[in-house]
């Protein structure tokens, strides 16, 4: 090894606490890098072949009554290559315990095999015949259902059994979820059946009808196009024409592949900038310390380049040692992460590779950043003079900082605390970069307690304050309101409304967008209706509230008229005035008066659903009324507290991660002040100065700091949340929350907890100093 | 001793220190032939550092031209100012200045990795009396043994000159004079010409050639017909 290699190892040797520290960020850095972007990749690779092999639909037609004879018509026109019609509904599954309140999706699907959509056999076989019946494997593996038990649906108000012949997935349902306003998936809740298309259609009582088309077009491209051609093609069907990119399920995967996508392109990015930060001072911290070495080196006869090379080796080593495990480690964890998503999504075909690509890239990438942060810190040897190297270095000059100008508060400050705030003033830069780590922390701490708090806020927020609503029941059909007498005979009721609700397409110029629409009697106790800056809003007797994330999308303020467009009745619209913006965590929707709604568009006196609130159990009271679903919200809130489980252990590794940053700076920085200043100390401690009194003042500098680091941290992490809220807000999610007091409280509760350990840590390092031998070194 | 090695012609350095310019040399004239013992006597402040650095192709000169074996060096750029240290200078400094985290071999090793004819380590090591020593840091020798090291580093590159600034200054009387005998052993062994500077006028008996400066100037050039060896130095 070369002379100069090997005082650069021991160098690295000597300062191990500090190349540690900077190589741990790096390591973080590109591993959470290569963790989240390459599940992002396995995700979509898995899910793309998924689609493929099942030749998964590029267009999902709902509609009613549509004659079979529609496929070969839609066949060939408009880039259509394949079409499928299917009946699809939802009814109840018996679990024999009437507490259990169970929906399942049933499916038509052809006898043998489908040619869109086709199933994913997990188990047992494809072929259908009469009671046979194929169940989706989440829902399967959930309530425990195996191939050849029996199960029992409610269809047309009457129980069938079924023999189950095959466990299956379905690319059409990789996230089970009932609808939009779900949330999460319960697949003991809900589940998706095959049932062979002519006994589905002999005991559902269909008679050719059928309520579903998927279609497979010759290439995606046509899908805007197609759609339009659909829509207008099979109005007469009240057709809602959806296209893969707004497919419930896909939608989901979507998002939550964009999602790792932001993620991989920018947590990564904080840690690398500060590991770059960092690593280009303490390079500059190091030529300072060795200017007459490098004198001396540049005396003997080695080049600038030389000299150069060899501080970059230190730099370059830890971007090469960095890159290599960060990316090993990624990759490894990325395996774990990608197999995590088996929990929520359903990917049989999940595919989990090693991209050896990406890991040289961002090995390659980790040295470059790495090298080229490292010369930041040591182009300062391109100007040292051999000559003037040698020569002790005259003392900075000694200027009075603006605080001694306030003579009345710096007169009382006392000798260890004008030290403590010389030190601050004079080495600015070093401070400046400990108050920005402690601010990062502290931002993202806030906004990984905002991210905690959000779920539980933006669930009770719907359902507790928005909605207030224990069981929703839909029919199927529309009914007269006289309907809910009847439940008023069956269930002893609190509180009853009746509601409608319809699909709509709701026009503003070139924006529409297709949505639910609620119509609700005008002084509703179901819903409180609040806008975005948290004012009451009352239910107009006419025009339509819309929710935030809706009026975004449309492009709409208070006071622009819509085009509604009525998806149940052909050529049926009107225009409204919008009349309120809605602050609306949870889905996409459009609310009128149930009469104003019924004047435009329906009948007089019919409804299409209530809401109840009741001690009863009402799904038990109301079993045998037939074509109607009951939706608990004790059913959903049981989802949602697993879910909560399981995102702590996500948020907690978010704590660490947040937490890592200002430990490792905090630590590093001081341990590189303890061994700079190691002269200084020496004096104070000849003067009488105790180790205890030495540490106090370094904790007093970094502490300022860190106050004022957590200080500008609040506003960075409040910036942070509105971006993710901005980033995540999609047609599910209006991610508005505000940042609770508590959870800032947390938040900088946490910071302390990392600085202060990295503080204590660091003592160890001023007890072992040898003051004594500090005094006397005098070789370089 | 016939060959010139070394030929200083009317050299200038000035400082700027604010609105006043320090001349630190002024049209300094001498030459320096090849295998001489040079010690260049002045007190602080006289340019002898500055002299030493211009020489030594560290620094440049406001005027005048310095030749080493007829080439001119102050007109070089820094590359081949950086050459021209790497293969024909040795420096020795006053504080040693060995690399803190190499030991006494690997500091010499340093050196000689720079240059392709290197002199044998061993044999250098062994003629500044540090064979036993070579495998200690700088922070457990004395500043005798450091400076034997810096002595050593300067050595084995094989330097046409060895330039040594103040090398007895941080030491004792004693330590200084072995100091000086390693210096004298070099010089007459190696056949390097060495070039002393030093306040310490005493040290300017054992010299072939003394250059006398005082405040930036030559004051005086004495050819030294009988220099004395180091042992006989007193100060």
């Amino acid at each position: 090894m070369k002379k100069l290699d090997l005082r650069l190892f021991r160098m690295i040797k000597n300062t191990k606490g500090q190349y540690i520290a900077v190589l741990s960020i790096i390591i973080t850095g590109i591993f959470v890098f290569t963790a989240v972007n390459n599940s992002a990749v396995n995700l979509k690779d898995s899910i793309n072949d998924y689609y493929d092999a099942t030749n998964f639909a590029d267009i999902f037609i709902q509609g009613s009554n549509m004659p079979e004879s529609l496929e070969n018509q839609l066949i060939g026109s408009n880039g259509i290559k394949e079409a499928e019609a299917r009946l699809v509904f939802d009814t109840k599954f018996l679990t024999g315990n009437d507490d259990d309140n169970v929906n399942v999706r049933v499916v038509s699907v052809h006898q043998y095999e489908n040619k869109i959509n086709k199933l994913f056999m997990k188990n047992g076989k494809r072929i259908l015949t009469g009671r046979d019946i194929i169940v989706i494997e989440k829902f399967a593996e959930a309530r425990s259902i195996k191939l050849g038990d029996e199960i029992k649906l409610r269809i047309n108000g009457r129980e069938h059994k079924f023999n189950v012949s095959g466990i299956a997935t379905s690319a059409e349902y990789i996230y089970i979820m009932e609808n939009e306003q779900s949330l999460l998936p319960a697949p003991e809740k809900f589940g998706v059946v095959y049932v062979e298309e002519s006994y589905l259609q002999k005991i559902n009582g269909n008679k050719g009808g059928f309520n579903d088309i998927v279609i497979k077009l010759n290439t995606p491209d046509n899908t805007d196009r197609t759609a339009k051609y659909l829509e207008d093609k099979l109005d007469k069907y009240s057709a809602r024409v959806i296209k893969r990119a707004d497919q419930l399920s896909n939608n989901v995967m979507n998002q939550e592949i964009s999602g790792l996508e932001m993620m991989s392109q920018s947590i990564p990015f904080i840690f690398l900038l500060f590991a770059g930060v960092m690593l280009s001072v303490m390079l500059s911290r190091i030529v300072k310390k060795d200017r007459i070495s490098i004198g001396v080196l540049k005396a003997m006869g080695f080049t600038n380049d030389e000299i150069v090379m060899h501080y970059l080796k230190y730099a370059g080593s830890v971007g090469l040692i960095g890159g290599t495990a960060g990316s090993i480690i990624g990759t490894a964890l990325s395996g774990m992460m990608t197999n995590l998503y088996l929990m929520f999504f359903s990917i049989p075909m999940l595919v989990v590779q090693v991209y050896y690509r990406k890991i040289i890239i961002s090995i390659i990438l980790s040295f470059v950043f790495c090298v080229l942060a490292g010369f930041w810190g040591v182009k300062d040897i391109l100007r040292i003079n051999p000559a003037e190297a040698m020569k002790p270095e005259s003392p900075k000059k000694g200027k009075r900082i603006f605080i001694e100008k306030i003579k009345i508060i710096w007169n009382h400050v006392s000798f260890s605390w004008k030290l403590v705030l010389r030190n601050i003033f004079r080495e600015k830069k070093k401070f400046v970069f400990i108050g920005a780590a402690v601010a990062i922390t502290c931002g993202m701490m806030i906004m990984t307690m905002w991210m905690t708090d959000i779920m539980d806020l933006m669930f009770n927020r719907h359902y507790g304050e928005f909605i207030n609503v224990q069981y929703n029941i839909s029919f199927n059909e529309f009914k007269s309101e006289n309907t809910m007498k009847e439940f008023s005979k069956l269930i002893n009721v609190k509180e009853m409304e009746q509601r409608v609700e319809m699909p709509f397409e709701i026009k503003n110029g070139k924006d529409s967008k297709i949505v639910s629409v609620i119509g609700l009697n005008d002084s509703t106790k179901f819903y409180a209706f609040r806008d975005i800056n948290n004012n009451a809003l009352e239910l107009p007797q006419d025009g339509i509230l819309l929710s935030s994330n809706l009026a975004t999308e449309l492009n709409v303020d208070v006071g622009d008229e819509v085009i509604l467009k009525s998806l149940v009745k052909d050529d049926d619209h009107s225009y409204v005035y919008v009349k309120g913006i809605v602050n609306q965590a949870l889905g996409i929707n459009g609310y009128t008066n149930i009469d104003f709604l019924r004047g435009k568009f329906l009948d007089k006196g019919i409804i299409n659903g209530v809401y109840i609130n009741s001690d009863d159990n009402v799904t038990d009271k109301l079993k045998d009324i037939k074509d109607i679903t009951v939706l608990s919200q004790f059913d959903m809130k049981d989802a949602f507290s697993e879910f909560t489980a399981m995102t702590a252990a996500a948020m907690g590794t978010m704590v660490i991660f947040s937490g890592l940053l200002g430990f490792i700076i905090t630590y590093s920085m001081t341990l590189m002040s303890i061994n700079e200043r190691a002269l200084e100390f020496s004096s104070l401690r000849v003067m009488g100065f105790t180790k205890k009194e030495i540490f106090n003042m370094l904790i007093r500098e970094n502490m300022i700091m860190s106050v004022i680091g957590i200080i500008f941290g609040i506003p960075i992490g409040l910036w942070l949340v509105h971006y993710m809220g901005v980033s995540f807000t999609t047609d599910l999610y209006t991610m508005k929350e505000p940042v609770t007091i508590s959870g800032i409280a947390t938040s900088i509760a946490l910071t302390i907890v990392f600085i202060t350990l990295a503080q204590l840590m660091t003592y160890a390092k001023i007890h072992r100093l040898d003051f004594m031998q500090a005094l006397k070194n005098r070789v370089s | 001793m016939s060959d010139t090695v070394l030929k200083v012609k009317n050299l200038s350095k000035n400082y700027q220190m604010g609105e006043v310019t320090v001349k630190a040399l002024e049209d300094v004239t001498f030459e320096v032939e090849k295998g001489e013992f040079i010690v260049i006597l002045g007190p602080s402040g006289s340019g002898k550092s500055t002299l030493l650095n211009i020489v030594g192709g560290m620094d440049n000169p406001s005027d005048g031209e310095v030749y080493f074996n007829n080439e001119l060096i102050t007109k070089m750029k820094d590359k081949e100012l950086t050459y021209y240290r790497r293969n024909k200078i040795g420096f020795v400094f006053q504080f040693y200045n060995l690399m803190a985290t190499l030991t006494a071999r690997e500091n010499v090793e340093l050196a000689a990795e720079l240059c392709e004819n290197a002199a044998d380590i061993d044999e250098v090591m062994e003629s500044v009396g540090l064979g036993d020593r070579a495998d200690h840091f700088p922070s457990q020798m004395s500043g005798g043994e450091q400076q034997r090291v810096a002595i050593a580093r300067a050595v084995a590159k094989n330097p046409q000159i060895l330039l040594c600034d103040e090398p007895t200054g941080a030491l004792d009387f004693e330590t200084g004079i072995q100091i000086l005998k390693v210096l004298k052993d070099v010089n007459e062994k190696f056949g390097n010409t060495v070039m002393v500077i030093t306040h310490n006028a005493s040290i300017a008996d054992m010299a072939d050639k003394i250059i006398k400066m005082r405040s930036g100037k030559i004051a005086d050039i004495i050819i030294n017909e009988n220099p004395i060896s180091p042992e006989r130095i007193e100060w």
